[in-house]
């Protein structure tokens, strides 16, 4: 009897270990998109706007509502515990699945913004990170008209889901983050703007070092570094011949790097091997030999990357992360020692690429 | 001989107690009229001993169905299993002639098969005897007749293959039968649990079936059958928790579509027994488990309702559970309109009412169907109450409570044993010889 007692006692006691983590899901209040920029006070340096979504039972083309909160604050903890204030039900970051830097702290340092994201539990890591211009807030106020729920537009441009973009680069936190703190490896950012008052542009990409943006890239070195980096298929290339511009599709990419020393120099060889199909191409190339298009388009895509490599390279940063293949080839007693090594190599480092483009076919059937 | 059968019973008008004499010679019959067969009677002493063709004395002593029965204890026994006594010359006889009554060779009816045999057993001994001896046409079968209860003296008989049965279990079962102590048995699940001894079990350990295929390949894998009088059903022991999960038709369809059906089973029964706990823990502690559009719709669906989230699913479950028990007890006729009326109406209006989220009425069904999956009802009964308690842990521990729960349950299960058998086994066959480790020991 006495241990029946004890063991009811025990049970009962027991079910109140778990706390109070029980919050219905009607109890919260789904963030979908944060902001976070810069502000001109001192006191309190963050603005933190918040997208919250307005859940409703039918789901449809442009019914999405969304509520935003925007306050300024010391720290981006702070400014988020003070907005729980502002609303009635709990905050939950398990769907917010974009975070916007505005430009302008992305330009000054974003590594409080990235402590923070880190530790925060309930802030996933596959949620993407991007820079906003010329601010969070202001991005965040565009109401896309297809948007069948709130944050949709942002979530399909930069999941798998939606559309597969080149000029479109992905960062997810734990990617970003990864960069953030390796070294020889750093970070870069897409770059959304607000086309109107109702959609988006994300066709540019900021590489930034281990604190702020240091150079933007264009739409054209956007998909460049993509096809380098990541072997990304669903591009294009672009050259001209005898006069006309030939525009092809890439079906199939592969690069790859080595780096081989040569005297006192480092040579950083590229090699890229691509199959084609003709989209944009003189008249009557049906007949004719490919094979001189093909080493033009590669002459010329060898041109275009190698002056992509040296820009990023004269800028100081490393998005490729020659440096961590560095550290990885190169022992050392130390583990700064190969880093320092590197270091005054990249800057003098010699770049060449030899492209091989092979073409598939020029999309017509005679 | 009448005088002292008068004394032994009760008033009884069914009582027969006859004295004939044909001028050749006097006999005393008793019977107890409707446990006999009334033609058989005036077949073999009514009216040979009234026709006087051949000396009644000689039939008596010649024909084998008269039995002499000189033990005056054994009377009782035998009017009651429906023989008919004679005495004629100081020497008491007795005669079988009972009449059973019991279904005509019955349909399947609940573990229906569409192609395979569509016979069920039957409430006669004999008659599931011819069944399972005609299936299993060996030698090596052997049947055993046993009595239990001691005033329902029901007869039960334990079918073995006699080569391939397993000795320590057959000696088991043997122990079991004859210290068994109990007043009535009625049914197969009596004596099923009668058999495994423990009052409170949450699995069933030993299978009940009315179909003879099943068992004679049971027979033929070397188990134990135990068949009892007036019950159409049969207990195969010992089980394992995948003879559950197994349908005969499995042996007789398409191998891949079989193999779907036995994983489809598996499924089902891993979302009824966790889906509802699931749902809570998801809803009110993960709801970044779902994708996005569906946190949001059942966020909307869900603001109407007031109550907390274990609130609805014990409201839809106690619906459904109510449902389930109202519909088996009915008759045929109404049980349908009983399935309706809750079914559609009570669910589509729990949720316009705002009692219920939409999701949840999926969830319930689901829970539902997903238990009728299960080929044998005893296992599908034991599924029905595994919800419960994963539904408090839920409650208080979320996510991570369900998956400790289950982790219990299937812990609890490899600790089970069936007759000595590991219940949970999966691999490999238990040689008779070789122990297992860890096993229980025998009483």
């Amino acid at each position: 009897m006495r241990n029946v007692f004890c063991c009811v006692i025990l049970l009962v006691t027991v079910c109140f270990l778990g706390g109070c983590g029980f919050k219905d899901i009607d109890k919260r209040f789904f963030v979908v998109a944060t902001g976070i920029d810069k502000t001109d006070n001192e006191q309190k340096p963050y603005r933190i706007t918040l997208q919250l979504a307005l859940p409703s039972p039918k789901i449809e083309p442009g019914a999405s509502k969304a509520q935003l909160e925007t306050i300024d604050a010391s720290s981006i903890a702070e400014g988020v515990r003070m907005l729980k204030s502002h609303v009635d039900k709990e905050l939950d970051f398990g769907h917010c699945k974009i975070f916007l830097v505005g430009e302008e702290l992305a330009r000054s340092d974003y590594s409080g913004m990235l402590q923070w994201m880190r530790r925060r539990r309930d802030i996933q890591s596959v949620a993407d990170i991007a820079v906003a211009k010329p601010d969070a807030q202001a991005l965040l106020g565009v109401k896309p008209v297809s948007e069948r729920y709130p944050g949709n537009t942002l979530f399909l441009s930069f999941g798998a889901d939606g559309t597969d973009s080149p000029y479109t680069y992905v960062q997810p936190l734990s990617e970003f983050s990864k960069r953030a703190f390796e070294k020889g490896l750093d970070p870069l950012l897409p770059i959304i703007i607000p086309d109107s008052k109702e959609s988006y542009i994300i066709n540019r990409t900021a590489l930034l070092n281990k604190n702020k943006i240091i150079m933007v890239l264009s739409p054209e070195e956007t998909q460049l570094f993509a096809q380098l980096a990541e072997s990304y298929p669903k591009s294009s290339v672009r050259g001209t011949y005898e006069d006309t511009q030939v525009v092809a599709a890439v079906s199939d990419i592969r690069s790859k790097y080595r780096m081989t020393t040569q005297g006192a120099k480092t040579v950083i060889a590229f090699k890229v091997k691509m199959s084609v199909v003709l989209e944009d191409a003189p008249e009557n190339l049906y007949k004719q030999e490919w094979a001189s298009i093909e080493k033009k388009l590669s002459e010329d895509y060898s041109r275009q990357a190698e002056e992509l490599l040296r820009k990023i390279q004269q800028a100081g940063v490393d998005p490729f992360g020659f440096g961590l293949r560095y550290r990885a080839n190169h022992h050392s007693n130390n583990p700064n020692e190969a880093y320092e090594k590197w270091l005054p190599i990249y800057p003098g480092a010699d770049f060449k690429v030899n492209a091989k483009v092979n073409i598939e076919g020029t999309g017509l059937i005679q | 001989m009448n005088e002292r059968i008068r004394l032994m019973f009760a008033e009884a008008v069914d009582m027969k107690l006859e004295e004939l004499s044909n001028g050749e010679m006097t006999i005393q019959v008793a019977y107890i009229a409707p446990m006999c067969e009334e033609k058989m009677i005036a077949d073999f002493i009514f009216v040979p001993f009234a026709k006087r063709e051949q000396p009644y004395r000689e039939q008596l002593r010649t024909i084998v169905e008269y039995k002499v029965a000189d033990d005056v204890a054994k009377w009782r026994d035998l009017l009651l299993r429906g023989n008919a006594l004679i005495e004629a010359d100081g020497i008491v006889y007795s005669l079988y002639a009972a009449r059973i009554i019991c279904n005509e060779s019955p349909q399947t009816q609940v573990e229906s098969a569409i192609q395979g045999p569509q016979l069920a057993l039957s409430e006669d001994l004999t008659k599931s005897l011819n069944l399972i001896r005609s299936m299993y046409q060996s030698a090596d079968l052997s049947v055993e007749e046993h009595t239990i209860g001691s005033v329902s003296k029901t007869p039960i008989m334990v079918v073995f293959d006699q080569r391939r049965v397993d000795p320590t279990i057959l000696d088991n079962v043997r122990t079991k039968i004859t210290t068994i102590h109990v007043e009535m048995v009625n049914a197969a699940g009596e004596l099923d649990k009668l058999l495994i001894g423990k009052r409170k079990h949450l699995f069933p350990t030993v299978l009940i079936t009315e179909r003879p295929d099943r068992i004679s390949k049971a027979i033929a894998k070397g188990k134990v059958v135990i068949l009892m009088k007036s019950s159409m059903f049969a207990i195969i022991l010992p089980a394992t928790f995948f003879d559950f999960m197994h349908a005969v038709e499995d042996h007789y369809e398409a191998f891949w579509m079989t193999r779907f059906l036995i994983f489809l089973r598996y499924t089902s029964i891993l979302l009824t027994i966790t889906l509802p706990a699931l749902y809570i823990s998801i809803v009110s502690y993960n709801p970044e488990l779902f994708r996005v559009q569906l946190a949001f719709s059942i966020a909307g669906s869900r603001s109407a309702v007031p109550y907390p989230s274990f609130i609805e699913v014990f409201i839809m479950l106690f619906m459904i559970e109510t449902l389930i028990e109202a519909s088996i007890r009915l008759p045929r006729y109404i049980g349908s309109t009983a399935t309706t009326v809750g079914g559609l109406i009570l669910g589509q209006a729990a949720q316009q009412a705002g009692l219920v989220s939409s999701i949840m009425i999926i969830v319930t069904s689901v829970v539902a169907i997903a238990n009728f999956v299960i080929p044998v009802s005893s296992l599908s009964f034991a599924v029905r109450f595994l919800k419960y308690p994963l539904i408090i842990i839920a409650i208080f521990f979320g996510i991570s409570g369900v998956a400790v729960g289950v982790f219990v349950y299937i812990t609890y299960l490899c600790n089970l044993r069936s007759f000595g058998k590991p219940y949970f086994r999966i691999f490999g066959r238990l040689q008779p010889t070789e122990g297992d480790i860890g096993q229980v020991k025998l009483k």
